[in-house]
């Protein structure tokens, strides 16, 4: 082959995912933390494993880091199968959720720990000490002992720790937790500035659906040890897979109703064409995406609340369900009050039909 | 409110103060003292200390190195043993370290004639040894000797070396050592850089313990000891009660203890350095 075919040939070719989970699985006795799955995160990915608690998503995360021995499967890391090297042979490095910074040492040695263990010569432990304190903007702290920080700059501190030694993938367990509003809602900014500066690839578990949202550029969704849906936050919020994802992703309302020859017609009163097997469904439908119009089916408003930017108002149906609907503020706040009859309308594009489930 | 700290430590100190530090500060002055004709002479003579260092040195430097080994055994399946009540019993480890410390109470003297029986010349370890053909004799060297000495004082100290490193390992986070892992240590990295420093403390009370309580021991040496194995303890009793040489007795017994602290403080400069980042 020519360099030009050659060339050619890896340009035209899928790209090669940096981490490759294949059929990973893991079980504790007979309980069963992650089932067989598969997933691929390519290289300069900032990837979210959202889910509720003990959805199998830290059990997950451990298994790409070495510290969790799968019961099945490889994990596979710039085309190589790390799954029998253990954590210090990996090329990834974790930020955990207490951190796990070393209290008998200083912020500098605490950072410089991994060149350390590698016999880095001072000179060029120093520099980069002060390069990666410099990136999570702590110059200046290598002398201060770990427990005179606050726990946003241990956090800090954690994160220098890991990236000093230009991990292939940074592993973060749950990294803003800990964290009360605002200082997450600041470190956020600062892991996507690292992100962007460092063009690494970071995956992250959270259970906080509005973090996956704010840092990731893909979001794998996880529910009882499965993979509910991995793809695009757009992808996910507006194409959910699953009820599950509708659900646990953002706010949906849930119609139930029954499909008939191709055709769904719902509780609450309205038919639809959607394809798929005759039986009961379930339709979702994100509140920002509920109008008023004179044609819509009719409601009773139940509750309001003011959010600020945005007025969120629940009416009950004449099925009996509710609906919440979600409109930006200033458009009609004062017009509505409890206890108004409302007729509400949305676009059937909106609405996402699953088979109910029984 | 200053004052309160003192007045409620104050009740204690003067219980040590009165039934240990007096006596000590007596029985030291006595070992400048004579005896003449099995009664005591107030003096000011070196005469005792001359004795002990001349015909006592070189026990006092075996006792001292017995107790080292045994103190080194101690600590280190202490360690191992704290290690794993602390990141690998989980719920157990409170049923396993309530178990140590009944074995703890479990009876000085009884351990001492439980081993006699284990490593006698027809004792169970030889017992089965023979019946199983793999030797001809009792092996001559398992009691009466260093090794009983040995595995007697292990067996009893082994629950006081485990106690202060867990306590102090309980201070270490999971978290920690699994970031060393991450960063590339191996396990001996994670014990020196990680573990040791932050539960020096507790390594070293555990090490103390156990070379203190081993120097000073006189009975195990006298009852499983035989020739070969007796350490100055014996020797110290001896001169208090057969010969009746309080400024001799006295004098070995200040002689072993400082060269214990000696000792102990070389263990501490040593680990101090060990575990230097």
């Amino acid at each position: 082959m020519t360099a030009l075919a050659e060339a050619a040939a890896l340009a035209t070719a899928p790209a090669r995912p940096l981490v490759a989970l294949r059929g990973l699985a893991k079980r504790f006795g007979g309980l069963t933390a992650v089932h067989p799955l598969d997933l691929e995160i390519a290289a300069g990915d900032f990837c979210a494993i959202l889910g509720p608690s003990g959805c199998g998503k830290s059990t997950l995360l451990r298994m790409i880091a070495g510290f969790a021995e799968p019961s099945a499967g490889r994990v596979e890391i710039g085309g190589r199968d790390v799954t029998r090297l253990g954590p210090e042979t990996r090329p990834t490095n974790m930020v955990f959720q207490s951190y796990g910074l070393f209290p008998h040492l200083t912020v500098g040695q605490n950072v410089g720990f991994g060149l350390a263990l590698r016999r880095t010569p001072v000179a060029q432990t120093a520099g980069r000490v002060a390069e990666a304190l410099r990136l999570v903007r702590l110059e200046g702290f290598e002398e201060r002992p770990i427990d005179a920080l606050s726990g946003g700059q241990q956090q800090r501190v954690a994160l220098a720790r890991a990236l000093i030694l230009r991990p292939q993938v940074l592993l973060l367990d749950e990294p803003l937790a800990a964290l009360d509003l605002k200082l997450r809602q600041a470190m956020q900014e600062e892991l996507r500035r690292i992100h962007r500066e460092i063009g690494g690839t970071f995956v992250f578990v959270t259970h906080d659906q509005t973090e996956a949202f704010a840092l990731a550029n893909r979001i794998v969704v996880m529910n009882a040890g499965r993979i509910e849906q991995a793809g695009a936050p757009e992808q996910v919020y507006r194409e959910p897979a699953s009820l599950f994802v509708a659900g646990f992703v953002g706010e949906a309302n849930v119609l139930a109703g029954r499909r008939e020859g191709g055709v769904v017609a719902l509780d609450a009163g309205l038919r639809f064409p959607a394809a798929g097997p005759d039986g009961p469904v379930c339709a979702v439908l994100r509140p920002e995406r509920v109008r008023r119009s004179a044609l819509g089916v009719e409601g009773r408003i139940v509750e309001l609340v003011f959010l600020g930017d945005a007025l969120r108002a629940t009416a009950e149906l004449a099925s009996g369900e509710t609906l919440r609907l979600r409109e930006p503020d200033g458009r009609g706040a004062a017009s509505f009050r409890i206890g108004d009859a409302v007729r509400l309308a949305w676009d059937p594009g909106d609405l996402r039909v699953f088979e109910a489930e029984r | 409110m200053t004052g309160r700290p003192a007045l409620l430590l104050a009740p204690a100190l003067i219980v040590v103060a009165a039934a240990l530090l007096v006596p000590l500060a007596l029985l030291f002055v006595v070992s400048f003292w004579t005896v003449r004709s099995f009664r005591l002479q107030p003096d000011l003579s070196l005469a005792a200390w001359v004795r002990f260092v001349e015909s006592y040195g070189g026990l006092t430097l075996y006792t001292l190195g017995i107790a080292a080994l045994i103190a080194a055994i101690c600590v280190a399946l202490g360690f191992a043993c704290a290690y794993a009540l602390r990141f690998r019993a989980g719920r157990h480890a409170d049923a396993l370290l309530t178990a140590m410390l009944i074995s703890l109470f479990g009876g000085y003297l009884v351990k001492v004639y439980a081993w006699k029986t284990i490593l006698g010349a027809d004792g169970i370890l030889n017992g089965a040894l023979s019946r199983l053909g793999l030797i001809e004799a009792p092996l001559p060297w398992l009691l009466y000797s260093r090794t009983a000495v040995v595995v007697t004082l292990t067996h009893f100290l082994l629950p006081l070396a485990v106690l202060p490193i867990y306590a102090a390992l309980r201070n270490v986070s999971a978290e920690s050592v699994e970031a060393a892992r991450d960063l590339g240590a191996s396990r001996a990295a994670v014990l020196r850089r990680v573990l040791l420093p932050q539960c020096r403390l507790g390594v070293f009370a555990a090490f103390a313990f156990c070379f203190l309580l081993a120097a000073g021991d006189y009975v195990t040496p006298l009852l499983l000891g035989g020739a070969g194995g007796s350490m100055l303890g014996q020797f110290i009793a001896l001169e208090f009660s057969t010969r009746f040489n309080w400024p001799a007795g006295a004098a070995m017994a200040f002689g072993l203890l400082f060269a214990s602290l000696g000792a102990l403080a070389l263990v501490w400069a040593a680990l101090a350095r060990a575990t230097r980042p």
